[in-house]
């Protein structure tokens, strides 16, 4: 290597670098003004001409104000409810319609799997109103379960075990049923570990959309003590209504936990997609 | 076993062959007699393969239990009645009147419909590069194989995993007419004067695109990345050999490679555009002057806040038509260039 394309590597990796770092400050940016608005103290303007990002000095009497202004830890405890029943409730019931689909023969098989995939052009929007309609019929209007049974089907979860189930070589499912498993066996000893990956996208995507979950929960609560944690801030948004610095702070107590997971589980991300897009 | 021929139903060929001294004959009769597909295969092997993947016939609607009566209860069930209210009037309270195709007709003379419409025609048309060609280049830059690079792509993702409520009261801060935008558009002395962008008729749209697709940016890169590391690395390598610059490789390898790939993010952003809703609702609730009101929003609208669920339904109707049509249409597109 010439001492010319050397340099000439160093120089496309610093701009390389520095393009990357534009797009983080685009990124991440306005986050950072958030926690900044958060921070500042109530001497200190939350808008200024620059702007100032510096809180001097930080205090935390918005996050106070926030966790005690509106019931804060409950909209918390919600969220982690929704998540706790639904996520786990989620996965089960598309492990479990993916299975046969995907590994087992019976009539109208393949009608079955296009009905289910059929539902994903059925949009939310259109759904709103008789779904609202259907869960009030049901009784279940203005409770948890009203809010989470209609999210525990979704056509991505189960095609994409389906995908992955079918991917399961036939080898170690005749082993198993050598070894004296029944269908259940196999479905739990071989074809469950098996879709760990998928599983675990599945899981994280869920975790993520249900606790930034809005629309539905607006539409059939009305008890705000049920609220999950987005509508929370919401509602926090409409009481403290100027209080800018006491929204930032809520919404910051919310970005937490989720980001935290996300951070923590996204390692797993990429190698469940790779195995997604490729069936 | 040569049965796992990359089909993505698997043919589950019977087990009974040479290697399997003795299928379990008791079980045979057993087996309940299946109205399938009889006398392709010889007997035995039919019935071996009943034990193996041919379980009861009750069995696999007992997996799909759970998943069946979520289907009935939750989709089938209200996508009929979101048919029938399309043409009835429903307040919610007094009993539907049928009022045949008067919803539709209203439609026609309505100006917020129009507007509407318009609208989210504009909203797709703003997203699609922002969500199909921006994160594609977005995912090339972060294939590469640098120090740190993990960070940037965990940046860049951030704005995925927070719900819209939480992306709307952060940007009230960077576009408020005292914001950081106002002040940069102002220092850079492209405006006099600072604007307050979510209230202006002009911005309201434009500003709600951006954010949009900032915040759906990360997941669509994620999809091209999968896409970008099953490229074997030595396409890339012959091409440089044969002098290919970083726009040749990219114009004539990554983005006819990623095609397919393609048509998963144009597809997802296209439904998500056309029914954007949230964004409206925590932002700017249809205003100013019914600027950034589009058919998701005036769905709810009509149906959550005036109370006539009958004509939202027949609005919702519309919307779902106009998704399958586009929907086809993208699909022929990008079919038609794999």
């Amino acid at each position: 290597m010439t001492v010319g394309t050397r340099r000439r590597r160093a120089s496309t990796l610093t701009g390389n670098y520095l393009l990357l770092l534009v797009l983080a400050v685009i990124f991440v940016g306005p986050f950072i003004v958030l926690v900044a608005s958060s921070l500042k103290p109530a001497t200190q303007d939350v808008f200024s001409f620059p702007p100032d990002l510096i809180p001097r000095p930080p205090v935390l009497d918005w996050f106070i104000r926030a966790w005690t202004v509106i019931d804060f830890p409950r909209y918390l405890l919600n969220s982690v409810i929704y998540v706790g029943v639904m996520v786990p409730a989620y996965l089960a019931v598309s492990a479990l319609t993916a299975y046969p689909l995907a590994r087992m023969r019976f009539r109208f098989r393949t009608v079955i799997f296009f009905l289910f995939l059929s539902t994903m052009f059925l949009p939310g929007e259109l759904m709103l109103i008789p779904r609202f309609l259907v869960v009030s019929e049901l009784g279940l209007a203005d409770t948890y379960a009203g809010v989470m049974l209609p999210g525990l089907l979704s056509a991505i979860g189960i095609f994409l075990l389906r995908q992955t189930f079918a991917g399961v070589p036939q080898e170690l499912d005749d082993a198993a049923r050598i070894d004296g498993c029944k269908e259940w066996g196999v479905f739990w000893h071989v074809m469950l570990p098996a879709a760990k990956p998928a599983l675990a996208v599945l899981a994280i995507f869920g975790f993520i959309s249900v606790w930034n979950s809005f629309i539905w929960p607006l539409v059939v609560l009305k008890d705000t003590s049920k609220y999950p944690i987005a509508l929370g801030i919401s509602y926090l948004t409409g009481v403290t209504g100027t209080d800018v610095r006491s929204v930032a702070a809520g919404t910051v107590i919310s970005l937490i936990p989720v980001l935290i997971f996300f951070i923590v589980m996204q390692r797993h991300i990429l190698e469940g997609m790779k195995g997604a897009v490729k069936g | 076993m040569p049965q796992q021929s990359g089909s993505d139903v698997p043919e589950l060929a019977p087990v009974a062959d040479q290697t399997t001294p003795h299928p379990p004959r008791q079980r045979i009769r057993t087996g309940p007699p299946r109205g399938g597909s009889p006398g392709v295969r010889s007997p035995r092997a039919s019935r071996w393969r009943a034990q193996t993947n041919h379980p009861a016939v009750w069995t696999p609607w007992l997996y799909m239990l759970p998943g069946l009566v979520l289907f009935a209860v939750f989709f089938v069930w209200p996508a009929v009645q979101a048919l029938q209210l399309a043409f009835y009037e429903y307040d919610g309270i007094s009993a539907p009147v049928t009022v045949g195709l008067d919803n539709f007709d209203r439609m026609l003379d309505d100006p917020r419909f129009h507007e509407a419409f318009v609208n989210s025609f504009l909203f797709l048309f703003g997203m699609m590069p922002l969500a199909v060609a921006v994160p594609l280049l977005l995912a090339v830059l972060v294939n590469q194989k640098i120090p740190g690079i993990q960070a940037f792509r965990l940046a860049i993702v951030m704005p995925v995993v927070v719900s819209m409520v939480a992306v709307a009261v952060t940007w009230k801060y960077v576009l408020d007419a005292q914001g950081v935008l106002s002040w940069l558009v102002t220092s850079l002395g492209i405006s006099d004067e600072p604007t307050a962008w979510l209230l202006s008729s002009d911005w309201a749209l434009p500003c709600l695109i951006v954010i949009e697709g900032w915040k759906s940016m990360g997941i669509y890169m994620m999809i091209y990345l999968a896409g970008l590391q099953a490229i074997p690395v030595d396409l890339y390598e012959a091409a440089q050999i044969d002098g290919a610059g970083i726009w040749h490789r990219l114009t004539k390898i990554t983005v006819p490679l990623m095609i397919p790939y393609v048509a998963v993010t144009s597809t997802m952003a296209m439904l998500d555009a056309m029914q954007v809703f949230t964004s409206v609702y925590v932002m700017t609730r249809g205003g100013p002057q019914d600027s950034t009101m589009t058919l998701g929003y005036y769905v709810w609208s009509k149906a959550f806040e005036d109370y006539e669920f009958g004509y939202a339904s027949a609005i919702a109707l519309v919307l779902w038509a106009v998704m399958i049509i586009l929907a086809v249409v993208n699909y022929q597109l990008t079919k038609e260039r794999r």
